[in-house]
């Protein structure tokens, strides 16, 4: 019973030790996302991180687990997360199947985390570079919704 | 200051880019296209783990890759003599699933064994140029990311996949033997027997006279890092406790995340006995994957030693993906990246020479116009090196295949 007890409490207050995409968000596959963005018209959110990334461990804990960034990206964006030295593969609009660590290296994620607003069609409207705070999250939720004429 | 600085940067950037003729081992030619079959909607594709996608054997030059021009990715394979202007029809080697990733070497003189994932299994065929053996599936689970290499007659496969202890997926080695055109399995063995605590992935092998070494990336640290081990008893298949390659940070751990990223290890043999490792290593964030390399074997217990930086400074924060690694019995050693420091991805080299990386080189014909990315490379008997890459005009357009010839300078008229 002991035993068993410490397994639960290792599951529940260990923290994550890789960063995965945040949780409480619904992030899909890039290519599912894409193929969501498209039919729903919306803007894609591209959060490019990778196994055991210090920098997006830090951003999910720091600003992704604030209330308001969550309502706002979750409402107004389709989200995506790239593992960007995954060998998942992927198929793009386009029909060409690449891997994960490939839509990385198209998107120019040298460094993570990087996040990248992009039209349905794939094509880069901002990017962040780098630990991000909550304020840097909704200015630039701002600047993108003034900038696809969706000012909120 | 940053304006005084700006011209003298851009100074060096260029001498960066553009070293004297006569320092460059290889005289190049004119690139040549290894398949017309292209075009709106074909995406041609040279993957494979540790970046085998080029071999040489005898006077033939081979290729193989992945491409959708039958709308399912399939493999396929071409090859040419060395004094022909032009490759062969593209051959397609795989079946009717989809393939991916094929990895390519010489067997001997006049043959080459090509491996592949297909519908999640790992399926391997040899060809002689003329004709195609037929086509051997292991029984293997969820399993692909091959790699290869040959000694005699003998084939020596590495490949992941699942684990049937967790739900990861785990290196293994499948030795195979030859006759004419026809595979048959011999030993196989995990290259490391522990109990998997997280995944490893893209493994590579290379074969010395006494001993068979492979590498691959491991996430057994909470981050992505390069792990090797050895076989030292010829004629069986279990390997020395695995060692880490990649070096990890100086200094106290950060507060958050595990350590920093790599990928994609490279390996080939150079000289007798040696073997060089090289991958895409995030140490410095700031800069993100450089070129990193270590050399086997190390002094003491160490498989490998310490860590160098491939590429030369003037790479600073570009990218740098993708490197391919070829050797030669007489020493030589040459690697090859793809880099954004210009104004689109080109093809950049660096070789090994009195125990220094040289000066990076932009390949003529593989940079200047165009995305030129994922490189493939390997020196023949003489010393030429050839090289195999991917061409775009625009980033995610249709692709062109290419192949550039690199005459050994110190090669005599032909």
């Amino acid at each position: 019973m002991r035993r068993i007890l410490l397994i639960l409490l290792s599951v529940l207050f260990v923290p994550a030790v890789w960063a995965d995409a945040p949780k409480g968000y619904p992030f899909h596959a890039f290519d599912q996302a894409m193929n969501q963005a498209r039919e729903q018209n919306k803007i894609l959110f591209v959060y490019f991180g990778r196994y055991g990334c210090g920098y997006c461990e830090k951003t999910n804990k720091e600003a992704f687990s604030d209330d308001q960034v969550r309502q706002i990206y979750t409402d107004n964006y389709v989200l995506a997360y790239v593992d960007s030295e995954s060998g998942k593969r992927l198929q793009l609009p386009s029909g060409e199947r690449i891997t994960e660590h490939e839509v990385g290296t198209r998107y120019n994620a040298f460094v993570t985390p990087v996040f990248t607003f992009m039209t349905p069609q794939g094509k880069p409207l901002k990017r962040l570079v780098g630990v991000q705070r909550i304020e840097d999250l909704l200015s630039a939720h701002e600047e993108v919704q003034a900038q696809t004429g969706n000012p909120s | 200051m940053m304006f005084r600085l700006t011209p003298l940067v851009l100074l060096l950037a260029g001498y960066g880019l553009t070293q004297p003729a006569a320092a460059q081992p290889w005289k190049f030619g004119q690139p040549l296209a290894v398949t017309e079959v292209q075009g709106d909607g074909i995406f041609h594709h040279l993957e494979s783990a540790g970046r085998r996608n080029i071999a040489v054997a005898g006077d033939s030059v081979a290729i193989s890759w992945e491409d959708n021009r039958n709308e399912t990715p399939a493999i396929f394979f071409a090859h040419k003599s060395r004094q022909s202007e032009a490759f062969s029809k593209a051959i397609r080697i795989s079946g009717k699933g989809e393939a991916y990733e094929p990895s390519l070497t010489a067997l001997g003189e006049d043959r080459f064994a090509i491996a592949w994932e297909e519908a999640g299994r790992v399926h391997l065929r040899l060809s002689d140029g003329k004709q195609l053996g037929p086509i051997l599936k292991l029984d293997v689970k969820q399993a692909g990311q091959t790699s290869l290499t040959a000694k005699g007659d003998t084939l020596l496969l590495v490949y992941a996949a699942a684990d049937p202890n967790s739900r990861h997926r785990r290196v293994y080695l499948q030795q195979l033997d030859t006759d004419g055109l026809t595979l048959q399995t011999g030993n196989t063995c995990r290259v490391d027997p522990e109990p998997l605590k997280q995944a490893q992935l893209y493994p590579t092998v290379s074969k010395l006279p006494d001993r068979t070494v492979v590498a691959w990336e491991d996430r057994r640290h909470g981050h992505t890092i390069i792990m090797a081990a050895e076989n030292r008893q010829p004629g069986t298949c279990r390997f020395d406790k695995p060692q880490r390659i990649s070096e990890p940070l100086p200094g106290p751990r950060p507060p958050y995340g595990k350590g920093h990223g790599v990928t994609r290890v490279a390996m080939d043999r150079y000289g007798q006995d040696r073997v060089l490792a090289a991958w895409a290593d995030k140490r410095n964030f700031r800069e993100g994957y450089d070129i990193y390399a270590s050399h086997y074997p190390a002094r003491g217990d160490a498989l490998f030693g310490s860590n160098q930086k491939v590429q030369d400074p003037f790479g600073g924060v570009a990218q740098q993906w993708h490197p391919s690694v070829a050797g030669s019995p007489s020493g030589q050693l040459v690697v090859a990246w793809d880099d954004s420091r210009d104004a689109q991805t080109n093809i950049l080299l660096s070789w090994y020479t009195d125990g220094q990386w040289s000066d990076d080189l932009s390949v003529p014909g593989a940079s200047g116009d165009h995305e030129q990315n994922h490189p493939s490379i390997t020196l023949d008997r003489h010393g030429n090196l050839h090289l195999a890459w991917v061409e775009r005009e625009t980033v995610g357009g249709p692709t062109r295949l290419r192949y550039l010839f690199g005459k050994a300078a110190s090669a005599g008229p032909e």
